[in-house]
């Protein structure tokens, strides 16, 4: 079996090795600095084994050491959104974090597939595949895919079908301008507009635009992290398994899509080497105007918060 | 036919991630309440959200009235306190038998066929509270115990012979906590008992580490407690019930006269079905293992009898 290091014990990142477990995906070192809090989380997972006839051997660390020569790294450090937060404060805070945590996974795990989590994504992703060096196709970043299961659901409850026939791929910046691909919103093949009618589907995307916060809203203390975790947790299965699925993630464009140095999501083949290659979805005019739109301002977003970085 | 029903009252971390675990079996739509209204619907929702991906397409449902239980087929109570710093057992066992008697009160009403699986601490204790508030059936009244203590036995026995966890089955009896009543006899990888695998000093250490299961998750979480494992535990009794598999693990059962006890929740084996506990298994134990399984329940008769202190219907 293969081994994943998941950085971070909080709920995304232990609901993450809960769900690797849950898949019989790959052996699971979680690592946090707060000592004891990874193995115990690991230990309470370990005693669910039996129950749920897991296959994985889950182990929690205090030190990143514990990651070394793993094949697949997912960074789930830093901290979340706080309610009405301003994205730069959490990015500063949180991209101090992952330029360390990739200093080390450089020398720990050098061959890795690195997944981040860390939000802000898209700005994050981009920043850990600069820190590692890596091939940009082996670092990848949960936007879309996590967006697209939010829109899955929606799309199904209100058709009243199993969300199991629901298709729906959602690309562009985890953030309010995501964009959703109107003509891959389906349900067992069948564009959803014939069962809903095209407003209601609107309607529907902008509850998925908002899901994030609704959630966060609705619960103040906490963000949502089971869809997160098992949204990753499908993605280093098609790493780790190298199933080749086609999934919107995040990763860093050159070219694709006209974009050239950004990561954001798109859809991509999933596979043993991370992106094994991006899928062009044919984009009808308004779509690549709107995504171009969405990108360029996420570009300005990122450069403002690198002059901020720097700055400090 | 319309799906099954399953409400957990408790939406803290046991109660979530069981009603999660029930959601993945795809065998019942889910109602999960508790108190706290927003964290409750925003835990809902973050299941519904994540069913795409995890192929599971059930009704969650999150709310803070008790009567959206009604006519649930299996209700899981883990609703309660944890022991906060300088509380004493007493106190703790009086808020959550008030806690326990009210959502009691609500099944009574709401939900009066259900099954009822009990999760809440101090948990031999909380079965007598449902069971005399609800004043059904006994064999519809279960305490989620033995499952949770077997299935941390049967991971250190893996751990410790080195094989495949499912090779391993285990059997623990008695109160839950201290006083559980690990067999060494009825734990086996693949039906060969260990005491034929392992020394008996090996043997006492993995039953120790049992007994301490729960503390030692405390002990590294510091600020908390286990909960994939009992939520997994809860989960895999409510399967049972739900489709009826006869499945035979140990539980928390109301016993008058089997294995010579009285007219108590203790652990023994049971076999469970949609009527709850459908057979009590009387095992064959060794006048040792009998005398540890009764010592268990004079504990727990001294807990019950605290409650007599104080427990009135009203």
């Amino acid at each position: 079996m293969k081994r994943v290091g998941i950085i971070g014990s909080g709920n995304v990142g232990a609901n993450t090795a809960f769900f690797i477990a849950e898949n019989r995906t790959a052996h699971v070192t979680l690592v946090d600095v707060r000592e004891g809090l990874s193995t115990g989380k690991t230990l309470d997972m370990m005693e669910a084994g039996p129950i749920r006839g897991y296959s994985s051997r889950l182990t929690g660390a205090d030190e990143i050491a514990a990651i070394s020569g793993h094949d697949v790294i997912i960074l789930a450090a830093g901290r979340v959104r706080k309610p009405g937060e301003k994205r730069i404060d959490l990015y500063l805070d949180n991209s101090k974090i992952v330029t360390e945590l990739c200093g080390r996974i450089r020398e720990l795990a050098p061959y890795a597939v690195v997944i981040n989590v860390v939000e802000p994504v898209d700005s994050l992703t981009l920043l850990a595949q600069e820190s590692l060096g890596f091939d940009r196709f082996k670092v990848l970043g949960v936007g879309g895919i996590l967006d697209g299961t939010r829109l899955r659901y929606l799309v199904s409850k209100a058709v009243g079908v199993s969300s199991r026939e629901v298709s729906g791929l959602v690309i562009g910046p985890h953030r309010r301008t995501m964009l959703a691909l109107k003509d891959t919103i389906r349900v067992s093949g069948v564009p959803a507009a014939f069962f809903l009618g095209e407003e209601r589907v609107d309607a529907l995307l902008e509850e998925m635009r908002g899901a994030g916060d609704t959630i966060l809203d609705m619960a103040q203390h906490s963000t949502s992290y089971w869809a997160p975790s098992a949204a990753t947790a499908r993605l280093v299965h098609s790493v780790v398994v190298d199933t080749r699925a086609v999934m919107s993630v995040s990763v860093r464009l050159e070219g694709e899509y006209g974009v050239t140095g950004l990561c954001v999501s798109v859809p991509a083949v999933i596979g043993k080497d991370g992106v094994q290659r991006i899928v062009d979805a044919g984009l009808s005019d308004s779509e690549q105007k709107a995504f171009l739109a969405a990108t360029a301002d996420l570009r300005s977003a990122v450069e403002q918060e690198k002059a901020r970085r720097m700055a400090r | 036919m319309a799906r099954k029903k399953v409400s957990i009252i408790g939406a803290g971390n046991v109660g979530a991630t069981a009603a999660y675990y029930v959601a993945e079996k795809v065998i019942a739509d889910i109602v999960l309440v508790d108190v706290y209204e927003g964290a409750t619907r925003a835990k809902t929702l973050d299941f519904l959200h994540a069913g795409p991906v995890r192929d599971y397409d059930v009704g969650i449902v999150g709310s803070s009235d008790i009567a959206a239980v009604a006519d649930s087929d299996v209700v899981v109570i883990t609703a309660g306190m944890p022991r906060k710093p300088g509380m004493d057992r007493m106190d703790l066992l009086k808020v959550n038998t008030d806690i326990v008697k009210g959502v009691s009160r609500g099944i009574t009403e709401h939900a009066p066929n259900a099954v009822v699986i009990v999760v809440t601490n101090p948990l031999d204790i909380m079965c007598h509270v449902v069971l005399r508030t609800t004043g059904f059936d006994l064999r519809r009244v279960i305490g989620m115990a033995g499952i949770l203590d077997a299935t941390r036995l049967r991971y250190f026995v893996a751990d410790a012979v080195g094989c495949a966890l499912a090779d391993v089955d285990a059997m623990v009896l008695g109160g839950h906590g201290d006083q559980m009543v690990p067999l060494p006899r009825f734990t086996t990888v693949s039906g060969i008992p260990i005491t034929k695998l392992l020394d008996g000093a090996t043997i006492a250490k993995l039953l120790d580490r049992t007994r301490k299961g729960g503390a030692e998750i405390v002990s590294y979480l510091k600020t908390g407690s286990a909960y994939y494992a009992p939520a997994a535990a809860a989960a895999e009794m409510v399967e049972a019930v739900i489709t009826d598999r006869k499945h035979v693990a140990p539980c928390a059962a109301f016993l008058r006269g089997e294995y010579g006890i009285e007219n108590l929740f203790i652990g023994v084996p049971v076999m469970l079905g949609r009527n709850g506990v459908e057979r009590i298994v009387e095992l064959k134990l060794t006048e040792a293992e009998l005398g540890e399984l009764k010592a268990s329940a004079e504990a727990v008769r001294q807990g019950v009898a605290d409650l007599d202190t104080f427990f009135s219907l009203k």
